[in-house]
């Protein structure tokens, strides 16, 4: 009875995962179909746009007029607008802005240059592609406006040269698709689990041969709702292209009525509107109401296709859980989850929010490093974006720290391991600096009977309580080249004024005086802690036995020390080298990127660059190096030892 | 006897020039910032230095000493600049950061110190591991998850879930390390007397944690109160800029607001160098006890 029970619980837990998932991704896949359906309409209908302004001679009145009647004819429209390289012109538009002073034709102004960069974006793309006699860059631009609407941007042509192009946006309609519902799901479940609960009576209280009967049937299940899936998308696309080709037979209509009665009416082909990024026609429908069968067959399989191509993962979801259910290990677990209720009662607030908030984001941001995530592709799954190990190849593979140029040698700031040279001296510089002043400050204050102790330590600690991020902007004002204090002390003294941010030597001692100053305090405490502890009589038994100052210093309070500033050294080495605000609020990276440390620079690859992927990498790089470099320390220091 | 003491004190003397000096330094930036705050102008220099200067024009630009003193840069942070929002935003989140991460890395640390499951040792690792995580490879994901997933870009949660569990990891390795040193006879003998491992918890175990507890709670109040990067990261509205995106606000871009920066600055960093000053005499046991132990 039990092992059929487990059996049965693990078939419809791992069922139930696998085919909502898959439901799911059904779902997500209706919805771009109908998004893709909307764009497709925009498109026909840009295109149909600039045919029409083609046709009406490319500018003048009849344009307007054209443009008029078919934006008026056309709901989804919002406006429409003509663009014309020829002068910087707005030929013709039915914006609600454009009206009174600024109706077209008119030039555009100062605000509008983004609209002529986009024609200027489209007149390149159309030559780039002709030219390379392929589809490389797109020649019809489509935006989502965050209100659902598209902005659309279609070259308008003459003589097959780009002049001009028609800017087109739709009406902000939220795109729905109809949703599958829970059915379909329920009943496999149900399927599934007859099934299984009838044969478990021939087979009996077998456990293998009933996990496998189970693998078969999430494997069968799977594929049953891939059938009902790619029946369900045939079905939308099916409607999908009667809609498209009745839009077609609208816009040409509209078309043709928009140009009558001139003859430049005549022979209108619908069908070439119905176009890809690259201007290239789908195919598909057809202007007279029909539908090309093959076509739309061969873009339903593709549609399937991309669906289910996330089954496997899926499936081996579903069938990992049916292991561990059916197997008997999810008995195992919550029998030693209720053994130990209570330590693991008292982890788990902190282990959920760790793992929701630090694993989880840790192992996305390593996915993201292995593809070109970049600010325009962030709609995009992680598999469409995927490239390898090409982030890291063009990180750890570049060895050109420095070039020989005519005039000697150039640094190239922005090369990995310059970075990582300028952090490594960064980190130890500061932290020897730290430690030395910490411990010099901490062995005076220790000394016996010295006035005014409580006050300098006070007065001492202050540079740790100040926030980070103050101190550093603090020193940045004081090394301001022109009215910084620090310049007027060089001067005082008949020196020249310092320009500290425009040399690399300069620019580190700036950001390494901020730093020292603020590390020194912690390592003054906890020296002074340490020294605390140490009792006086050892001092007293040493000095009977005759040492001297120094005799005591090396062979008691250094020894004394090392527990309590060994860790501190390696809290304050991982501090430093990712001390963020300091180089980050202070240098800035200045002069070109030469003072950056590694996790600076990921920064800026990631939010000035916009290269999230390629910042990934670098992060995931940096990972590495504080994690070769912990575990050196734990086994240099033994500091894990017995917990 | 007074012989020896003389002698003593005679002795002192070397090092409290040492202290003396070191003491200007530590002080020196500080004075710098309350001289600009109290100026009344918004410029970086403390004096003006004529073209031709002599040596007493440069020394005047180098005393920490406003040519007037003035409140107008108080004043203005209140009333023309919408700092005292953003200060409120930085207790709200700090506030309830100090709360949530106490508590999460109370109840975990005293697991991790004093029962005995399968998975403790990898439990610990994981967050120790979790501390070498660079921040920009976390800000990212964070980003998208906090901001596009469950929309909480410019909210006081966002940030509170955020800096809570970043400060969970140091706050538990520090509070197991102080339950160890916690001897476990008290906890035995009450079980003995029927308490609950709840009761224990509360009863016992915290009350004789209270300067761990202490250091667990300042650093938690640190992290929300001083956070920089994440928040200039996930939220855009100015009305929910936390008191550090504000103060970069002043003097970031091409804004040179320093009177504000300066008067906003000071106002910002009183409450924890007061807090960090009151506290600090638990800073030494805490750390210590915690570094050496783990």
């Amino acid at each position: 009875m039990k092992t059929r029970r487990q059996v049965l619980v693990g078939l419809l837990l791992g069922l139930a995962v696998a085919l909502g998932g898959a439901r799911w991704l059904l779902d997500e896949a209706r919805l771009a179909a109908a998004q893709a359906q909307q764009r497709r309409q925009a498109v026909i209908t840009a295109q149909a746009l600039a045919e029409a302004v083609q046709r009406a001679g490319g500018e003048g009145d009849a344009v307007r007029q054209v443009v008029v009647r078919l934006a008026q004819a056309e709901p989804s429209v919002r406006a429409a607008r003509v663009v014309l390289l020829d002068g910087l012109r707005l030929e013709a538009s039915t914006a609600a802005a454009d009206a009174g002073e600024q109706a077209a034709p008119r030039r555009l102004t100062r605000d509008e240059k983004p609209l002529f960069d986009q024609v200027q974006r489209l007149r390149a793309a159309v030559d780039t592609n002709r030219e390379d006699n392929a589809a490389r860059k797109e020649e019809v631009e489509v935006a989502r406006r965050p209100d659902g609407g598209l902005d659309l941007a279609a070259p308008v042509l003459a003589d097959g040269s780009v002049v001009g192009a028609v800017l087109l946006e739709t009406a902000a309609v939220p795109v729905q698709a109809p949703r599958v519902g829970w059915l379909p799901v329920l009943g496999l479940l149900a399927v599934a689990g007859g099934v299984l609960w009838g044969l478990s009576l021939l087979i009996g209280e077998r456990r293998l041969a009933l996990v496998l009967v189970g693998a078969v049937l999430v494997a069968g299940a799977l594929v049953a709702f891939r059938g009902f899936g790619a029946g369900v998308l045939g079905a939308d696309r099916e409607r999908v292209e009667q809609v498209v080709a009745t839009h077609l037979q609208q816009q040409a209509a509209s078309v043709f009525s928009a140009l009558e009665p001139s003859a430049a009416a005549a022979e209108l082909d619908a069908a070439a509107w119905d176009v890809d990024a690259f201007r290239r026609p789908l195919g598909l429908a057809k202007a007279d109401g029909t539908i090309e069968p093959h076509a739309v067959e061969a873009a339903v399989a593709a549609m399937v296709q991309r669906w289910s191509s996330f089954f496997w993962l899926l499936g081996s979801v579903g069938l990992l859980l049916l292991a561990y259910f059916g197997l008997g290990w999810a008995e195992k677990t919550w029998r030693t989850l209720v053994k130990h209720r209570e330590g693991y009662l008292y982890v788990a607030p902190a282990m959920i929010a760790m793992l929701v908030l630090v694993f989880f984001p840790f192992f996305y941001g390593i996915a993201l490093s292995f593809t070109g995530q970049t600010i325009y592709t962030t709609d995009k799954s992680i598999p469409e974006i995927w490239v390898g190990l090409s982030n890291f190849v063009e990180i750890l593979g570049d060895f050109n720290v420095a070039t020989r140029g005519p005039d000697g040698w150039t640094i190239n700031y922005q090369n990995f391991y310059w970075t990582l040279g300028f952090t490594i001296v960064w980190t130890v510089s500061n932290v020897s600096f730290g430690v030395t002043v910490g411990l010099i400050l901490a062995l005076i204050l220790n000394t016996q009977g010295l006035a005014l102790r409580a006050i300098y330590r006070v007065i001492f600690i202050l540079p740790w309580a100040i926030p980070n991020y103050i101190t550093a902007l603090i020193w940045k004002g004081m090394f301001h080249q022109q009215f910084g204090v620090v310049n007027q002390v060089i001067q005082m003294f008949g020196g020249e004024p310092v320009s500290w941010f425009e040399k690399p030597f300069t620019s580190f001692l700036a950001v390494l005086a901020t730093n020292g100053w603020l590390s020194v305090p912690f390592m003054m405490v906890i020296s002074l802690g340490a020294l605390q502890s140490i009792p006086a009589d050892l001092y007293e038994a040493a000095r009977v036995d005759g040492a001297g100052r120094w005799k005591q210093f090396t062979s008691i309070t250094l020894p004394s020390l090392k527990p309590a500033l060994v860790p501190a050294v390696i809290l304050s080495v991982v501090w430093t080298f990712n001390q963020f605000n300091i180089i980050y609020l202070v240098s800035g990276g200045e002069p070109a990127h030469s003072t950056e440390i590694l996790i600076t620079q990921a920064f800026k690859l990631a939010f000035e660059q916009y290269r999230y992927g390629y910042a990934a990498a670098y992060s995931v790089v940096i990972f590495l190096i504080l994690f070769l470099y912990g575990t050196w320390q734990n086994r240099v220091t033994r500091a894990t030892e017995g917990i | 006897m007074s012989d020896r003491t003389r002698t003593g004190e005679m002795s002192h003397l070397p090092l409290h020039v040492f202290l003396v000096v070191y003491v200007i330094v530590t002080l020196y930036p500080l004075l710098w910032v309350f001289t600009i705050a109290f100026s009344g102008q918004q410029s970086l220099a403390i004096a003006d230095v004529p073209a031709d200067a002599t040596f007493w024009d440069r020394a005047r630009a180098i005393v920490p000493w406003p040519a007037s003193i003035s409140w107008a840069n108080f004043k203005a942070v209140w009333t023309e600049q919408p700092f005292g929002r953003w200060l409120l935003n930085s207790a709200v989140v700090a506030g309830a950061t100090t709360v949530l991460g106490v508590f999460l890395a109370a109840t975990a640390g005293y697991a991790f110190s004093r029962f005995r499951f399968p998975g403790r040792r990898a439990g610990l690792m994981s967050f120790l591991v979790s501390q070498m995580f660079p921040g920009t490879l976390m800000l990212i994901p964070l980003y998208i998850i906090i901001v596009k997933w469950l929309g909480l870009g410019s909210t006081w949660i966002g940030l509170i879930l955020v800096y809570a569990t970043t400060s969970i990891p140091f706050c538990v390795w520090m509070l197991k390390g102080y339950f160890d040193t916690i001897p476990k006879e008290l906890e035995e003998s009450a079980l003995m007397d029927g308490a609950s491992v709840l009761t224990i918890f509360l009863k016992i175990i915290l009350p004789l944690a209270k300067p761990a507890i202490a250091i667990t709670a300042l650093f938690s109040f640190m992290t929300g109160w001083n956070e920089f990067i994440q928040a200039a990261t996930f939220i855009d509205k100015e009305l929910m800029y936390t008191a550090p995106v504000g103060l970069r606000f002043f003097v970031g871009g091409f804004s040179q607001q320093w009177g504000f920066f300066a008067a906003g600055a000071i106002i910002t960093a009183i409450p924890v160098v007061v807090l960090f000053l009151f506290l600090q005499k638990y800073l030494v046991s805490g750390l210590t006890a915690g570094a050496v132990k783990g």
